[in-house]
């Protein structure tokens, strides 16, 4: 089933759950701790939103331009506003505690249906290994690897605002029009056997 | 020297699966296409020339050119735009379909002159609008550049003359976009229904491959709807595939980077060019498609005919996937 649709049939039982961090941690009998998880997630990413959206009003608008430069301004203002609002950004505040292991769990079961030549692929596919912060600006001479469609499917559903991406064994949470790192989830990618 | 007759035949074996694969490499027309011969001038090096440059056939088609993987700002991006541009005489192009990585590396603002604006400078000066997809290399903020047409869309589509285009952001294949594509393409009633993005869904190449995920999602949005053609990039040679599930699949990402010998022999090729830089001349006429691929040099490396019987044909099989 969809993460989406799942997740709402959720909401219900769950909605107190997340009402706080420990009880998030902890759901109680008869909620379901991946489904919670999952809602925590959404709210975090919900609360980046509304940070981006404050910063996006922020900058001049974006639209159609024949001047390159426009658009790379545009990015790095947007970058810096986001960066401005939330300065003590911390891994984890978005990939939050909850989510974490069901996000490996999901990678990890979709490599584990490949087959050995697909996951060499893919993986060779992969942008190398690099530094990760917290709000830095991705690298734009690094390629942004393709994210199997299969395994996009399988993990959450973000806004058009977000997207994941992958980096050496790294799952990214970028901001696609601030070209930002928003958060990230260390070690989400099993070691393949070169 | 003797050799064990069993080796021998061994070699022999190796051999001749060498030359037939050297001959479907070979830079000979398709079947339906006009012989070679008739049109065959000496290939010329100076950039301009058109080279073995089919003419196009009608005023009322739809002309168009296909370039993947084109945005490097070498040599041999500028040796192809020069040569496409030397097609015009003969085959006066519309549009150009860009089938991603349109500007490799850093996208600064001297980075869309170098890799864009001067390479197709004479292209760009007859007002011939390109059309972009995004590849793997490219920032997706490159949807608002005007000059890729994308109307600040990942993936958009548009008409000319009773086709429609649908151009696909094969990199993040996400369920709004999966949404998007079934939309459009149900609300489609177009003669000609042709997709493009960077991806190949199918691809003999030994360094990608078919990209099997994005096609178990995508083909059958493609033939429920009767998509015809896909032109794909990513894979820095051509490929004519055999259709598949009756659709015609090309990859043409050697428009600026190539990987010499790269295709592996398989059962999906039907023409493979994988030893100089290439793109693509497509004509819509009517009932008909013609295609035609050239290098670097000038070279006709490829070309033919695509009937509506041969598009979406259920009687056509699929060949081998990987």
């Amino acid at each position: 089933m969809h993460w989406s649709a799942w997740t709402a049939r959720l909401a219900l039982v769950s909605a107190f759950a997340i009402a706080s961090p420990s009880a998030a941690q902890s759901p109680p009998a008869g909620v379901n701790p991946t489904g919670a998880a999952v809602l925590a997630f959404q709210k975090r990413v919900a609360d980046y939103v509304k940070v981006h959206r404050q910063a996006d009003g922020k900058v001049p608008s974006l639209a159609e331009t024949n001047d390159p430069a426009k658009i790379s301004e545009r990015e790095v203002a947007l970058g810096e506003a986001i960066r401005a609002l939330r300065s003590g950004a911390q891994p984890g505040d978005v990939f939050c505690e909850e989510v974490r292991p069901v996000l490996i769990k999901v990678i990890h079961d979709d490599f584990a249906k490949r087959s050995a030549m697909d996951r060499k692929a893919l993986v060779q596919e992969l942008p190398a290994k690099m530094a990760l912060t917290v709000n830095m600006t991705y690298p734009s001479k690094l390629p942004l690897a393709t994210v199997p469609a299969k395994l996009l499917r399988a993990l959450p559903d973000l806004p058009p605002e977000l997207e994941y991406r992958i980096v050496g064994r790294s799952l990214l949470l970028r901001d696609v029009k601030a070209n930002i790192v928003v958060d990230f989830v260390r070690d989400a990618v099993p070691t393949i056997p070169s | 020297m003797s050799m064990h007759p069993l080796h021998l035949l061994s070699w022999a074996r190796t051999w001749a699966l060498a030359g037939a694969f050297a001959l479907a490499l070979a830079p000979v027309p398709a079947p339906g296409s006009q012989p070679a011969a008739a049109t065959r001038r000496p290939a010329v090096g100076a950039p301009g020339a058109s080279g073995e440059t089919q003419p196009s056939r009608s005023k009322d088609s739809v002309r168009f050119a296909v370039i993947g993987d084109s945005g490097t700002g070498g040599q041999s991006q500028y040796d192809v735009g020069a040569r496409l541009a030397g097609s015009l005489q003969a085959f006066p192009f519309e549009f150009v379909l860009m089938l991603g990585d349109n500007i490799y590396g850093s996208e600064r603002p001297q980075d869309f002159a170098l890799k864009f604006e001067k390479p197709y400078a004479e292209i760009l000066a007859r007002k011939i609008p390109f059309y972009a997809s995004l590849g793997n290399h490219d920032d997706p903020n490159q949807r608002f550049y005007q000059p890729f047409n994308m109307n600040g869309k990942r993936f958009y589509s548009f008409t000319k003359k009773g086709a429609r285009f649908f151009a696909l952001d094969s990199n993040y294949m996400d369920k709004d976009q999966q949404d998007w594509l079934a939309r459009e393409l149900e609300g489609s009633h177009d003669r000609w229904k042709i997709a493009f993005f960077h991806h190949p869904l199918y691809s003999s190449g030994a360094r990608h491959g078919s990209e099997v995920d994005l096609r178990d999602i995508v083909e059958p949005l493609f033939q429920k709807y009767r998509v015809g053609v896909v032109f794909a990039g990513h894979e820095h040679f051509y490929e004519r595939l055999k259709p598949q599930h009756g659709i015609h699949y090309f990859t043409s990402g050697g428009a600026a980077k190539l990987r010499a010998g790269n295709i592996r022999p398989g059962p999906l090729t039907a023409k493979g060019f994988d030893s100089d830089y290439s793109y693509m001349l497509v004509e819509i006429d009517g009932e008909q498609m013609h295609f035609q691929t050239l290098s670097r040099r000038g070279q006709l490396v490829d070309s033919g005919t695509i009937t509506p019987e041969a598009v979406n044909s259920s009687s056509q099989p699929g060949g081998a996937e990987p």
